[in-house]
């Protein structure tokens, strides 16, 4: 069996673990079921999902960001201030959401299969100009970032402010932008770092779900065999993933040292009021607008809690 | 391009529908431009507003995209009646009479399967962002304010149904100059218009070329 | 079959149907419909009950790509810049700069026709799409000629050779769109554009004379202008410099600040005060309408062809081919020059069938880290590096030489978009006249192309100041 994967960009961290899991697979069927990883060349990335209802490709990548509408239900980890501190954490949230029958009946809709998460790092801001360390400062920041994040900002009077990720560095040095929401990884990648004075370490508002799904035809297709050897290196990639990514981690420090951005630590005073803005009235205002629409809003929200709760009990 | 070409009319049947086909078409090339100004209206707004106020317009990148298919392909039949679409035409233009309307035929028939055929993919592709249970019957959104793209998409495969009618128009031009050995038939761009053949045989003949 | 030989076969088909006639846009869609079909029949090793399934999954890939490739704010660029084309010469402002042009300098041989080359290049600083400028320059320069005697084949040559320059000279629709498929720094390749589209306006210039001083009875100078008169020819065309200044705030603040917005919203903006500037001079909707047509065209065009083509770069995906042509680029042992040497001439041949943003939509994706690897990739430093500078310059200057490549294949036969404009706006003047006159910038082209990989410095000398 030989499976396409669409995903988008180039090979970066945000990747790894699809090509952790390609190269796991193939060992474990002994070049029975390869994966051949396409970026960017079977699909453009906001229509990864309508490539798996096709059928073009077995396997593919997305963000749930990108057009809520085609998944409703997992946009329940994009809300801002879920608490998630770490990778480990995402990791646990995600897939106990992606378990759920809802996530699983709507995903159906586009023949896929929820099979991993990628996880991210709170989203935090890199800005240009005098570095904003009270809440009331966001007041008319134009401030890249989409979906619960953006509407965190919004909520505390910033102004959302669309570009594409690959034109941050550019709307960001235009000054269409003063700040930019993304994970390190892609502040790296996409340089809005060069360009930033200044990161906020601890404001960590929220992140974005870009779950790993599979074509339900071709994952039935597959042989007892190659099922096993896939549904057994979903673990070991992400651990794999999430190695890969903690270096990168450590590495950030040195990389702010290096291009001279101020570390900005927001008070606790500050963070509890950005949090009572723009954590629980958006949070409640989702469950209220989902149940509307049938979706077991609260049980989705409920199960964030209630696993992130166990996750920590269990540390 | 379209100067280069241009379609006959006469009384028949072929030609009324043809003309009437027309009426649609141009109707839609205007709403192609009339969203082009749009667009450019919308990046003044969206100028002024971050520029002046301190307020940039929201979903400025959504309303873009959204505009988009309608300024670059509702315009598409427009184009083909006319022939504007761009070809070679070394082979096609040493061609006459019944050769020539043979293989217009040909190329018009193989375009009219591409292009039933992405009717459908387009329509398919529309239909998967599109739901009647859902707010806004919005199965598809746009990344910043939610912005349902069913609509954009729907421009696709209406834009393309009429280029397939405008597309049958022409495989019966050509088809019935195919048979009848017509050497200027109605309905069908012509790779020179009358006048220009005229002139062409006139500077022919004074030897120029 | 491997899915190269399918690649191969498909291509060739494509080729076959250009040939005999078919739209290119459909063409190319076409092929990359037949090739998707066989790509994924070939998957279930051609069993028949499977030949459904692969026309449905080739159809429904194949209906995603006109609107999903469409709707994007970085082409959105391109009607914008054809508009603005238009409302300018519903302006005046064209005619001024044309008259302004011939005043001042049409004395010298040749002088209709390098005045129509400097009032394209001057209006080439506010459109960013070289088919529009050819189209409006065609309506205003060509009579001009014809009407002291130039050849209408060389007319129409020079009309559409000069549109070309519009996307060197920023701003350019080409320019934003390569920075975005390569993710390089626009404002920084806008800027880079500048000398070498002032360069070529040069050499087009040096070539009209160097024809009219042997070629005899060709574009007599036209004298006889007064002070008086070339003075009163500078107030019409002003406006354009005040459009030119606000669309160089919002690529890049001369002051050091920063720009006022994006490429695409500085092009909007000028297009917008060009729109005032014509109701002001008496535009009324009987114009307009015609503007908004003629810019629905063009769009419509210059898009049919970039799905079309897109589809075909689908199939080209699931073929996998793109990674087999990088592999072989790198593997190959001649030294870089002579590699980019080879991929310029690549260029020039598959543009003779291809519209420019077509042929870079489909070549970049791999063309583009094949060279950045040959100069030894995008972090070198210019010391380490094969073309002797660092990544970023590179970026530069290849995108300055495809651009150059891609406006060369505008006028190149038998797909040249711009002959076939101008041919389109005279109708006494068909697409071969336009073909057999522009011939002699073939010539020009060539060696702007030769002195911008050999002296790079043109290119890198403005971006590497900012
Ligand atoms: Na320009
Ligand atoms: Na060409």
């Amino acid at each position: 069996t030989e499976w396409n994967v669409s995903v988008w960009g180039k090979r970066r961290a945000f990747t790894e673990h699809v090509h952790k899991l390609a190269e796991l697979v193939e060992q474990k069927t002994n070049g029975e079921f390869t994966m051949n990883i396409s970026y960017g060349g079977l699909s453009k990335n906001t229509e990864n999902l309508d490539g798996i209802s096709i059928g073009a490709f077995e396997m593919a990548q997305f963000c749930a960001g990108y057009h809520a509408d085609k998944n409703r239900a997992i946009t329940v980890l994009e809300l801002p201030f879920l608490g998630v501190n770490t990778l480990a954490e995402e990791v646990a949230v995600s897939h106990a959401v992606y378990a759920h029958p809802a996530v699983a009946k709507e995903m159906a809709q586009w023949n896929a299969r929820m099979l991993m998460t990628s996880p991210m790092p709170q989203y935090n801001l890199v800005g240009t100009g005098k570095a904003r360390h009270k809440i009331s400062e966001f007041g008319g920041m134009r401030v890249r970032a989409t979906g619960g994040i953006g509407e965190a900002f919004r909520a505390v009077g910033g102004v959302p402010t669309s570009v594409t990720s690959s034109e941050a560095y550019q709307a960001m040095e235009s000054g269409v932008v003063d700040t930019v929401a993304f994970a390190q990884h892609a502040h790296l990648s996409f340089g809005t770092i060069n360009e930033a004075d200044w990161w906020t370490a601890n404001l960590n508002p929220g992140t974005v779900n870009c779950p790993i799904v599979v074509n339900i035809d071709a994952y039935d297709a597959l042989s007892d065999a190659e099922r096993e050897a896939l549904d057994s290196s979903v673990d070991e990639s992400i651990a794999y993933y999430l190695d890969n990514y903690g270096e990168l981690l450590t590495r950030w420090d040195a990389v702010l040292a290096e291009k001279g951005v101020e570390k900005v630590m927001i008070s606790d005073e500050e963070l509890a009021e950005f949090k009572k803005v723009a954590g629980d009235p958006i949070q409640q205002a989702w469950i209220k607008e989902m149940s509307a629409q049938g979706m077991p809003a609260q049980e989705l929200f409920d199960l964030v809690n209630d696993t992130l709760a166990k996750t920590r009990a269990g540390n | 391009m379209a100067g280069t070409s241009s379609v006959l009319r006469d009384a028949s049947l072929l030609s009324a529908l043809d003309r009437s086909l027309d009426v649609v078409e141009r109707f839609f090339a205007l709403i192609s431009g009339i969203f082009a100004f749009g667009l450019m209206v919308l990046a003044v707004v969206s100028v002024t507003g971050r520029n002046g106020f301190n307020k940039p317009l929201s979903g400025y990148v959504d309303w873009i995209e959204a505009f988009m298919p309608l300024i670059a392909i509702l315009g598409i039949s427009y184009v083909q009646r006319n022939g504007g679409h761009i070809r070679m035409d070394i082979v096609v233009g040493a061609l006459k009479g019944r050769a020539l309307w043979l293989a217009e035929f040909i190329t018009t028939f193989g375009v009219l399967l591409l292009m039933a055929a992405l009717v459908w993919g387009s329509w398919a592709h529309f239909d998967r962002s599109f739901d009647m249970s859902a707010p806004l019957w919005s199965r598809d959104s746009s990344i910043d304010i939610g912005l349902p793209i069913w609509p954009a998409k729907l421009v696709v495969p209406v834009a393309f149904f009429v280029l397939c009618l405008r597309l049958i128009l022409q495989l019966w031009g050509y088809g019935r100059a195919f048979i009848l050995g017509l050497e200027n038939p109605v309905a069908v761009p012509l790779i020179m218009s009358v006048a220009e053949q005229a002139a062409a045989e006139a500077e022919h003949i004074q030897g120029r070329d | 079959m491997d899915s190269i030989e399918i690649g191969l076969w498909v291509t060739g088909g494509m080729l076959v149907m250009v040939v005999l006639g078919m739209r290119v846009a459909f063409a190319a869609a076409l092929a990359g419909l037949i090739g998707l079909i066989w790509i994924f029949w070939d998957k279930k090793d051609y069993e028949l009950a499977q030949l459904g399934w692969a026309l449905t999954v080739a159809i429904k890939t194949a209906g995603q790509v006109p609107h999903g490739k469409v709707a994007s704010q970085a082409l959105s660029l391109i009607p914008t810049f054809i508009l603005i084309g238009y409302l300018a010469y519903y302006a005046g402002l064209t005619r001024a700069l044309f008259e302004a042009a011939k005043r001042w300098i049409a004395w010298v041989p040749g002088g209709l026709a390098v005045s129509t080359v400097f009032a394209t290049a001057g209006f080439a600083a506010v459109s960013g799409a070289s088919v529009a400028t050819a189209a409006v320059f065609a309506r205003i320069a060509i009579p001009e000629m014809l009407a002291v005697g130039y050849d209408k084949r060389f007319a129409a040559g020079v009309v559409a050779a000069a549109g070309t320059l519009a996307s060197l000279i920023p701003p350019s629709a080409i320019l934003v769109i390569y920075a975005i498929i390569v993710e390089q720094d626009v404002g920084k390749l806008l800027l880079a554009g500048f000398i070498p589209g002032v360069f070529s306006a040069f050499v087009y210039t040096g070539l009209i004379i160097g024809l009219a001083l042997t070629v005899k009875g060709f574009g007599p100078p036209v004298t006889g202008f007064t002070w008086r008169e070339r003075f009163e020819s500078l107030p019409p065309a002003m406006p354009i410099f005040a459009v030119v200044i606000i669309i160089i705030f919002f690529v890049y603040n001369p002051f050091g600040g920063d720009a006022w917005g994006t490429p695409t919203e500085g092009g909007a903006i000028g297009a917008f005060i060009v729109f005032v500037i014509a109701v002001f001079r008496g535009m009324r909707w009987a114009e307009l309408k015609d503007a908004l047509m003629e810019t629905a065209k063009l769009s419509v065009m210059i898009f049919t062809i970039i799905w079309g083509v897109l589809i075909y770069v689908r199939f080209l995906g699931f073929a996998d081919l793109p990674t087999a042509f990088s592999d072989w680029i790198t593997s190959l042992h001649y030294s870089p020059m002579m590699i980019l040497i080879c991929i310029l001439l690549a260029y020039a041949v598959l543009g003779m069938f291809m519209d420019a943003i077509g042929m870079l939509l489909l070549t970049l994706p791999v063309v583009y880290p094949a060279v950045m690897a040959l100069n030894g990739g995008e972090y070198v430093s210019a010391a380490d590096s094969a073309f002797g500078m660092n990544g970023t310059m590179c970026a530069i200057w290849f995108g300055i030489l495809v651009v150059k490549m891609a406006e060369f294949c505008l006028i190149t036969p038998p797909i040249g978009l711009n002959c076939f404009v101008v041919a389109g706006v005279r109708d006494d003047i068909s697409v071969h006249d336009v073909f057999r006159g522009v011939m002699p910038f073939f010539f020009a082209d060539g060696v702007t192309i030769a002195l911008l990989v050999a002296f790079p410095s043109i290119v890198l000398w403005l971006p590497s100041l900012a």
